[in-house]
């Protein structure tokens, strides 16, 4: 009896180290430049280890003071929420479409609105800009907005219309002879029903979002629609040189507000990441 | 209220039959049970009764207007599902009141409409949750509320006591057919259960494979049943059913003989007799065999007795015992002998 709750408490110690050594991996960079962005910018660039880190605000103070940080923030909150909202009043109803009619080519058409998030944005990069040159809308939220919109559409369909793939058909059926119409069954019986997947899906688009740089660069070209990533690219130009603090900064805040939505909503993410894998 | 008539309905998708040429008449305020094994046919004929399937062919018609074309939200009747489809976000008040929302009930009517059906099912105390704090049984009773609570003109109910266990659906059958009885409401059940369909039933509809065996009242079904398939599917234990040959008046099978049957019988047939309507006998026997098994259930003990290599259940007297392989004889009661046609399983006699 005494062996068996010894190789109990080995095994799971050897699981704690494992997953510890694995956490700390994942978690080392962001501390890392934490403990860049709190201190002196000499300090950084010293060829000399230091073991006794000075802690400083200089970066702070830096980012919102000499830079248009709070600008840089609204539009990336702006532009994000934005997408999501677009994607939801576009995703919802093609996943209830996709999730609920029979129709000819269904699967097929579900497969190509996924596959368009196979494409590699280079591809679409230079007709974009000049969709958006056209339309007037370059250098302005609006634009991010469609962009991160469109990017993310694809997953965001594909999540919904797993999560209704999951409720079982007698409840809508209920719902018809109950009274209700198609509308109404959306509305008041499947949205409710999987809000937890909606919220899934919007995380996710807005994880996509906040990280995108490549459109974003293309279409921003002042403060009027830089967003926190691409601001972070500031940060390296200019007759400053490379302001390694500051980019650690900016860095870490645009990461820990989704760090948080992702630890809150945990138990729901790991499920929407599958995309739906198991029901095709 | 309404009287449902189906003529000729069939179902198809692609080279699979759902359902052939189905026709029944159900009358205003009938209760009729749709019974057969799963796979028979028998929801698929419920839901296109509700609008939630379009037949293939034929027509569906409440009070002689046809139906075919109407959207279930459209016809008047109310569902009842197998696993209850409440709706998960909403509290019970609010899944009871649904339909009478969906169908523009005047809002200062809903309330009381509500109490009144939560009052049948009694679920007033629980009014404020939500179905996932509700038991198996008030979960039941909540659909059931959901479906009375706008007098439709018909109920239609896909096997709603099968996920309860035995003593709560006991009790379930009887409060829906109290509640149907009280309301006058024609309703359609459907069930694999024969007991269920015994109980509640003005008529059963006995189904397998896509089409209908045989309709009749339970009595009808129990004591004259037109082909194999439904007496060896009503019954508990079910009917035996014995192959072997009549010559010249009398069946003979390993084990078994039973002389003075109708002269005009002969060649290969099924005879049929039910586990009630023989008996243990020391005297002249008509089957011959050894005890295979013995089943007390307190009012009644099962016997099974093997002969050649078939096996033969009967309802022994209460206090019968007996250990294994003992001999034993049993004597049919010649008044309530069913013979079958070998082949086709038709009833011949």
């Amino acid at each position: 009896m005494a062996s068996l709750r010894r190789t109990k408490g080995e095994s799971l110690f050897v699981r704690y180290l494992i997953l510890g050594t694995w956490a700390l991996f994942c978690l080392a960079p962001v501390l890392w430049f934490l403990s860049i962005g709190l201190r002196p910018r000499v300090e950084i660039i010293t060829p000399q280890p230091i073991y006794w880190p000075t802690f400083s605000l200089d970066a702070w103070h830096m980012i919102w003071e000499d830079w248009p940080m709070g600008r840089y923030l609204r539009n990336s909150v702006l532009a994000i929420i934005g997408s999501v909202v677009i994607d939801l009043i576009l995703a919802i109803p093609a996943a209830f479409a996709l999730s609920r009619y029979e129709f000819r080519g269904r699967d097929d058409i579900g497969f190509y609105i996924l596959s368009t998030r196979m494409m590699a944005p280079a591809i679409v990069a230079i007709p974009i800009f000049f969709l958006f040159r056209n339309a007037g809308l370059l250098d302005t939220i609006w634009a991010l907005m469609f962009v991160y919109a469109a990017i993310n559409l694809s997953v965001v369909t594909w999540i919904i219309r797993s999560y209704m793939l999951d409720i079982p058909k007698e409840l809508e059926d209920a719902a018809r002879t109950d009274g209700a119409s198609d509308l109404r069954i959306l509305w008041e019986i499947i949205i409710p029903a999987i809000l937890p997947g909606i919220i899934t899906a919007s995380v996710i688009a807005m994880i996509f979002a906040i990280n995108e740089f490549l459109f974003t660069l293309l279409i921003a070209s002042t403060p009027n629609a830089y967003t926190m990533s691409v601001a972070l690219a500031n940060f390296t130009g200019g007759s400053d040189g490379v302001i390694y603090n500051a980019i650690a900064l900016v860095a870490f805040l645009a990461f820990l507000p989704i760090f948080l939505v992702v630890v809150a909503i945990q138990k729901h993410l790991s499920r929407g990441l599958t995309l739906g894998a198991v029901k095709g | 209220m309404a009287r449902i008539e189906l003529s000729g309905i069939q179902k198809r998708w692609g080279a699979v039959w759902g359902v052939r040429d189905v026709n029944i008449d159900i009358a205003d305020e009938e209760f009729v049970v749709f019974l057969g094994p799963s796979g028979c046919g028998k929801t698929t004929t419920m839901r296109m009764i509700a609008g939630l399937e379009e037949p293939s062919e034929g027509e569906v018609r409440m009070d002689g207007e046809l139906m075919n074309e109407v959207d279930a939200r459209d016809r008047d009747v109310a569902m009842v599902f197998q696993g209850y489809a409440l709706y998960p976000n909403m509290s019970v008040y609010e899944n009871i009141r649904f339909p009478l929302r969906m169908r523009g009930v005047p809002k200062p009517e809903q309330d009381g409409l509500v109490r009144r059906a939560a009052g049948m099912t009694e679920l007033s105390e629980y009014l404020d949750r939500k179905p996932s704090a509700l038991s198996g049984g008030q979960r039941q009773r909540a659909a059931l509320a959901r479906a009375i609570v706008r007098q439709p003109q018909a109920f239609l109910m896909d096997e709603p006591l099968s996920n309860l266990d035995a003593k709560l659906r006991q009790a379930m059958r009887v409060q829906i057919k109290h509640i149907q009885r009280e309301l006058k409401i024609t309703t359609v059940y459907v069930t694999h259960d024969q007991i269920e369909a015994m109980t509640l039933a003005d008529r059963i509809v006995i189904m397998q494979a896509g089409q209908i065996q045989q309709i009749g009242t339970p009595d009808e079904i129990y004591s004259d049943p037109s082909n194999t398939f439904v007496a060896g599917f009503i019954g508990a234990p079910p009917m035996n059913l014995i192959a072997g040959e009549v010559r010249e008046g009398t069946f003979r099978a390993p084990g078994i003989e039973v002389p003075d049957l109708p002269s005009h019988l002969g060649g290969p047939v099924t005879l049929g007799i039910r586990p009630e309507d023989c008996r243990v006998t020391s005297g002249d026997a008509h089957l011959k065999g050894t005890v295979y098994g013995v089943e007390p259930t307190g009012d009644v003990t099962y016997l099974t007795l093997k002969s050649g290599e078939s096996y033969f259940e009967i309802k022994a007297d209460r206090a019968y015992r007996a250990p294994l392989d003992t001999p034993e004889g049993i004597a049919f009661d010649p008044a309530h002998l069913y013979l079958f046609d070998a082949e086709s399983g038709q009833r011949i006699g």
